[in-house]
């Protein structure tokens, strides 16, 4: 199988081929049966109904046990347009897609709160409350009784723009608009958005971090996927001609969700032969007649024993999170680090952190510096990390003040101070565990690159030239840390050390004016930590003001400017280094413990 | 036969099942044969119907065949397709159908969900097709009773209208009347006609109506806000199994009051799960069943299906009295294809128009479940209040039947 | 008191009790690996048609319960093994709903095949539908109370056994951190097991009680019910079982004063829009533990 992938995924990726493809179902349909042309037009509305659910779980992480809430809204209200209101189709079914954007939008305000097994439930609910209003609200959905005679090619009653569509023209259509929605897909998960939406899926705290709104991303998301659900559903409605409530229950909500886990979440081609698969599944299991339910049960049991990622992982190469093309266009720019500008000073007063009874941080000053380094230090559990999490914004100081280049940030989310250019790293490296180097570091220029989306989802010059000017730079930052060589490896195969040190790295392509770096030598080797420590100073001889939380005493010898020791929450030291050592305070708040001074 | 070869090869094929298409007893056969097609629910929780109308119809096309056929050819249920009462998967299905342009008549799903999700485009496609069972009156008359039906659309079926008139007969003798009825097409449009055909027997009637989604498992709201209104008689318009739940469910809160049920409500599920409990409960259903002696057409039928089947779920343990329910499925298939048959035979033809012509000049034609059939190009429903009886449940030998109320 | 509004409040206790029932069964599995069994629906009916069955075999009701339940049991094991163990290996993935749910599926083909896709009458275990007491002056149907009882007293035992055996704290380690409770020597994977055949078990018993009040069962009984218990499992807080019972109560009271006083109609919405509005409002439910994300 391992040596059929990279053929395979050539194949796939090929545009000669998929263009073929396209054009072989096009002309191909005028020599198939209407029945098979109206399934694999099931087949054409289902692929873009699993897109949906691929955007908002596969890339963004976010569950959904109600997706046939928003396919519903997309027919219900394409098929009220065209058929109650006379709307033309072709006004109908996007206004039916904008419908069912809005309603994602609105739901994600709630659901953004919940994840995983909780959303799943919120999503649930959203689901069976749309069934039931479907159900009740009978003078607009008809009820019970279903909304019959929507225009479609099956009453031969399809027109749009004037134009008379019979099934096959319709099929047509369809394998236009799919091709079209499977290369804006392509687009999205190739450009700043789709990256985002991967960054908000292996966690908020690391997109926050690096200035990715986990709020926004998550809405847009929603509205993105409630749009596909809502073409789906609208096209569905004007290939059916009838739409009665159970089309709409939960068995198509669990049913969609199932063809794009099996498909292989984040694969695009992996949802085409997933929902091609069990479109003709039913009808061919049809031979088994009552043990078809045993066969379709088993097939779902067992199909992640046998494919853990998935079809699209089985048969296909990971996608790439980078355009080729915005590539190329970088290999002709120079490589140049982030220009050096004097930035702010960081001041933190009088900060006090109390979680219940207890108190993390109490009363805590210092003042971060451009150009200098100030190390942190003190024992475990002496309030390093929770100074950090406070001035990064994951936590708001019960009391007390950080202000940065004098603009008080105190209590602003992460992503507004890592907006504000304070950006921090974690103990933990949260990187994308499946991108690259290269994507990894890409996503730390997110919050600088500023093309719009529509740019972004269609490609266009500014959207490439943007992501190439950041490629440029990402050169430059990964000649600095050593991670050239590695730079198109995937994140969760490199060793630790050097995990660690592209979040580094994603850091300063952020631009920032201050870094928290929090112990980024901790399980380096001897060179990987000299390789740390000239970066940071690299750092400092930008002008960057560095705080530096570090147990290792050598690595911070001779780096660091300034030192600020805590112990059980309060400062008991601030000065230069040499004077820590011999400070009787700090020498009886290291003893006792495992730790010493001079390791 | 047809089920043996069915089965035979539904064995066989599950070894290679990945390769092999989806299976066709027409395939295998000659052509010059008569053929017809339907789908419906052969698997699934709702293949009581569907299995029981597949059933009737190949006893129908069986017993055509050992006269020698039709036009001198051979008969033959040339697409028999499972749509597990999905509305999608019928119309998946149904298209294959029409692809089949060999296809001379057709016959509607079972359930009014599937039924009006294809009832459209089989008049796109202008081949006759047939009702066997859905009640919902729109499958035939699209823009209400006194407007015209659907060109190509007839059925036997026991629509809601003429069951709300028949139920309304007896309801009538009640001022206070509650009705708990299922949440789905069926339950909503049968509920609101018997409110109507009540109240233009019985102006000052006082109707409470209740609904529930199917399968739930306690209906107390439903029945004490019927109590409240202290209603002297209840029907409910559902399935068997949610009808025991509701019975059960009276007992539990000593709720005491005529009862009433539709003819879907008075089946198998409900003598079983509500056992003993069932006595009193009064039911339309088809009334041929029950009288004694059954019409000749009747007997041949229930005669037809002993010989097949033997006394079994459908037919019920005694042979002598097959459970009236057996007229809803069983018998409506093998009408509804007796019909097309019937009719291809007065046209001298397979084409569709001639079938619609012929069907809509059928005149007295003798059915299973319904005595006697007539349409017109007004008239494409079979059935006749008069078609329908008032059954009581009682308990006779141990043993609980239906007994015709006269 | 008023009969009507006494109908509706114990027919919505017992119900309601029953969600508690399959809540806690759900809580279960979710304590140990963080997976839900979406096929816990099969697993009830399963239950009910085994005893059926069993039953008709003229085996004694009581035995057939047992046997019943003892297959259910193993049952939980296979699920644990082939349909989650696999799919939680794929960090973050939820893979085991769609394992889980097709296991429930296949159940469902296996019962239609052998029992047959219609409703079967189910025997009146312990009281038929017509036996009451009166409690001053109430008709109290015994049904309801059995089913009342036996569910709150077996929450009340599970609650019992985590809160005072050492198996209990081990779920309870298992719960909060399973590589530290390895780490300590807990079985880890015997615990996991535990739970999935003790969910199972709950599941069966759960079954049992709501066949007893319907009186029929059929292959597409129970998936309703998960639904209704995943709504108390949240409502009360996922991981508690106060939270369960008092979850499934609300539920089944909303629900049935909801249809009783307001409309009928709004039943079954009612139960979702309390589900959205705890979500939105307190995610982590009546009685859940904030899961701190430790940044």
């Amino acid at each position: 199988m391992t040596a059929l992938r990279a053929p395979l995924s050539r194949i796939v990726a090929n545009p000669w081929a998929q263009a073929g493809l396209a054009l072989l179902l096009l002309l191909g349909c005028y020599g198939l049966s209407s029945g098979t042309v109206q399934i694999l037009s099931f087949v054409l509305i289902g692929i873009i109904f699993a897109q949906s659910i691929n955007l908002l779980t596969g890339l963004a992480g976010q569950i959904s046990l109600g997706h046939a809430g928003f396919f519903g809204i997309g027919a219900y209200g394409a098929g009220i347009l065209a058929k109650t209101h006379g709307l033309d189709v072709a006004l109908g079914v996007p206004c039916a897609m904008l419908l069912a954007a809005a309603a994602g939008w609105l739901l994600s305000f709630p659901a953004g709160r919940v994840k995983d097994v909780y959303l799943a439930m919120m999503t649930l609910g959203f689901g069976m409350i749309f069934f039931e209003v479907v159900r009740e609200w009978s003078g607009l959905t008809g009820g019970t009784m279903g909304l019959p005679g929507v225009p479609s090619p099956t009453l031969r009653t399809l027109r749009i723009l004037g134009v008379k569509l019979d099934g096959t023209a319709y099929f047509q259509l369809l394998l236009a608009i799919t091709a079209l929605v499977l290369l804006l897909m392509r687009n999205l998960t190739q450009s700043r958005i789709g990256r985002a939406f991967f960054a908000i899926h292996t966690g908020e705290v690391g997109a926050g971090s690096i200035g990715i709104p986990p709020g926004s991303t998550k809405r847009l998301a929603y509205a993105l996927s409630g749009a596909l659900a809502g073409l789906a559903g609208g096209l569905y409605a004007h290939l059916v001609g009838y739409l009665g409530p159970e089309s709409f229950g939960l068995t198509r909500s669990i049913e969609v969700l199932v063809m794009a886990i099996v498909g292989g979440l984040g694969s695009i081609a992996g949802q085409v032969l997933s929902v091609t698969l069990f479109t003709f599944l039913p009808e061919r299991l049809q031979v088994f007649a009552e043990y078809q339910f045993i066969v379709y049960g088993l097939i779902l049991t067992f199909s992640l024993v046998v494919l853990p990622r998935g079809i699209g992982g089985l048969l296909l190469e990971p996608a790439r999170f980078i355009r080729p093309r915005a590539l190329r266009a970088a290999a002709a720019l120079p490589a140049a680090l982030p220009p050096a500008e004097g930035g702010g000073v960081l001041e933190v007063t009088g900060v006090t952190m109390r979680f219940g009874g207890l108190v993390a941080l109490n009363d805590v000053s210092l003042t971060l510096a451009p150009g200098r380094i100030t190390a942190l230090i003190g024992p475990n559990g002496s309030g390093k990390s929770t100074l950090v999490n406070v001035i990064s914004g994951l936590y708001r100081p019960s009391a007390g003040r950080v202000v940065f280049a004098g603009h008080d940030i105190t209590g602003l989310a992460d992503h507004q101070v890592a907006a504000a250019r304070v950006v921090r790293t974690f103990q933990d490296p949260r990187l994308v565990p499946h991108f690259t180097v290269r994507e990894n570091l890409l996503l730390g220029a997110h919050r600088l690159q500023r093309h719009s989306a529509l740019a972004a989802l269609l490609g266009l010059p500014a959207a490439i030239e943007d992501e190439a000017r950041h490629l440029a730079t990402i050169e430059a930052v990964m000649a600095l840390t050593n991670l050239t060589e590695v730079a198109d490896r995937v994140m969760a195969t490199l060793p630790y050390g050097t995990r660690r040190m592209a979040e580094v790295g994603r850091a300063l392509l952020a631009h920032p004016l201050a870094v928290l770096l929090d112990e980024p030598a901790a399980g380096l080797s001897e060179a990987e930590m000299e390789r740390l420590a000239q970066v940071i100073r690299d750092m400092k001889a930008m002008g960057l003001a560095i705080l530096l939380i570090e147990h290792h005493m050598d690595f911070l010898d001779d780096l660091v400017d300034d030192v600020v020791v805590l112990d059980s929450g309060r400062v008991i030291y601030r000065g230069d280094i040499a004077g820590m050592r011999c400070d009787r305070e700090v020498i009886a708040a290291y003893l006792g413990t495992e730790e010493t001074v001079d390791a | 036969m047809t089920t043996i070869t069915r089965r035979g090869l539904g064995a066989l094929s599950v070894a290679g099942a990945g390769l092999a298409g989806p299976w066709h007893p027409a395939r295998a056969q000659a052509a010059g044969t008569i053929k017809l097609g339907f789908t419906t629910a052969l698997t699934g929780p709702f293949n009581e119907f569907g299995e029981g109308i597949r059933r009737g119809a190949e006893l129908a096309v069986g017993e055509a065949n050992r006269q020698g056929g039709i036009l001198g050819r051979q008969v033959e249920l040339a697409e028999v397709l499972d749509d597990q009462l999905v509305p999608d998967r019928a119309v998946q299905n149904m298209r294959r159908i029409l692809d089949n342009q060999e296809i001379a008549g057709l016959m509607c799903p079972s359930g009014s969900g599937p039924s009006l999700a294809i009832v459209d485009m089989v008049v796109a496609d202008g081949r006759p097709i047939i009702n066997p069972q859905a009640q919902t009156p729109s499958i035939i008359y699209p823009d209400g009773a006194d407007k015209p039906p659907r060109p190509n659309v007839f059925s036997v079926a026991i629509s809601n209208t003429v069951e709300a008139e028949k139920l309304a007969i007896v309801l009538a003798g009640y001022r206070r009347i509650g009705i708990v009825h299922e949440s789905t097409g069926y339950g909503v449009t049968g509920a609101e006609l018997v409110k109507q055909a009540v109240l233009a027997q019985r102006p000052d009637a006082r109707l409470t109506m209740e609904s529930y989604n199917q399968r739930a498992q306690d209906m107390t709201a439903q029945l004490v806000r019927v109590q409240r209104a202290r209603a002297e008689a209840m029907l409910v318009i559902g399935l068997g199994a949610d009808f025991a739940v509701i019975r059960r469910n009276m007992s539990r809160l000593n709720i005491n009051l005529a009862l009433f049920g539709t003819s879907g409500a008075v089946t198998v599920p409900y003598l079983a799960g509500a056992g003993d409990l069932v006595v009193g409960t009064k039911a339309a259903s088809y009334i041929v069943l029950g009288r004694r002696p059954m019409p000749a057409a009747t007997r041949t039928f229930v005669d037809l299906y002993r010989a097949a089947y033997g006394t079994d779920r459908w037919y019920g343990p005694d042979a002598a009295n097959p459970l009236i329910s057996l007229a809803n499925t069983v018998g409506s298939g093998y009408d509804c294809i007796g019909l097309m048959m019937d009719a291809i035979r007065r046209a001298g033809s397979t084409e569709k128009g001639a079938i619609i012509g012929a069907l809509n000049a059928t005149k007295d034609y003798p059915g299973a479940s319904v005595a006697s059939i007539s349409f017109t190009p007004q008239q494409h429903t079979a059935l006749r209040p008069e078609d329908l009886g008032i059954y009581q449940m009682l308990k006779r030998d141990d043993r609980v039947v239906l007994e015709l109320l006269e | 008191m008023d009969d009507f509004f006494f109908s509706l409040v114990l027919a919505g206790i017992s119900v309601g009790a029953v969600y508690a029932l399959v809540a806690l069964g759900l809580n279960l599995t979710f304590w140990t690996t963080r997976a839900l069994n979406f096929g816990q629906g099969s697993l009830m009916m399963l239950c009910a048609m085994l005893t059926v069955h069993l039953a008709a075999q003229g085996l004694a009701l009581l035995l057939a319960v047992l046997g019943a339940l003892f297959i259910i049991g193993g049952l939980g094991i296979f699920i644990e093994r082939f349909a989650v163990r696999p799919a939680l290996k794929g960090a973050g993935s939820m893979g085991w709903v769609v394992s889980t749910l097709g296991f429930g599926i296949f159940l469902q083909g296996v019962a239609a095949k052998w029992f047959g896709a219609q409703a079967v009458a189910f025997p009146d275990i312990l009281f038929s539908a017509q036996d009451y007491v009166s409690v001053f002056g109430q008709y109290v149907s015994l049904q309801y109370l059995v089913v009342l009882l036996v569910a709150v007293a077996l929450i009340l035992l599970l609650e019992l056994f985590v809160r005072k055996t050492v198996w209990g704290q081990a779920v309870h380690a298992v719960s909060l951190d399973p590589e530290l409770a390895g780490v300590q020597g807990i079985p880890v994977r015997r615990i996991i097991l535990g739970s999935f055949i003790a969910s199972s078990l709950l599941a069966g018993v759960a079954g049992l009680l709501i066949a007893q009040i319907g009186g029929t069962v059929d292959p597409a009984f129970g998936f309703d019910l998960v639904l209704l218990g995943f709504v108390a499992a949240v409502f009360g807080g996922m991981g508690s079982s106060v939270g369960a019972l008092v979850g499934g109560l609300v539920v089944g009271l909303t629900s049935k004063l909801v249809g009783g006083y307001i409309s009928t109609a709004a039943e079954h919405a009612i139960a979702f829009a309390l589900l959205m509005a705890m979500l939105a409002l307190r995610p982590q439910g009546l009685f859940g533990r904030i899961e701190v994300s430790k940044a």
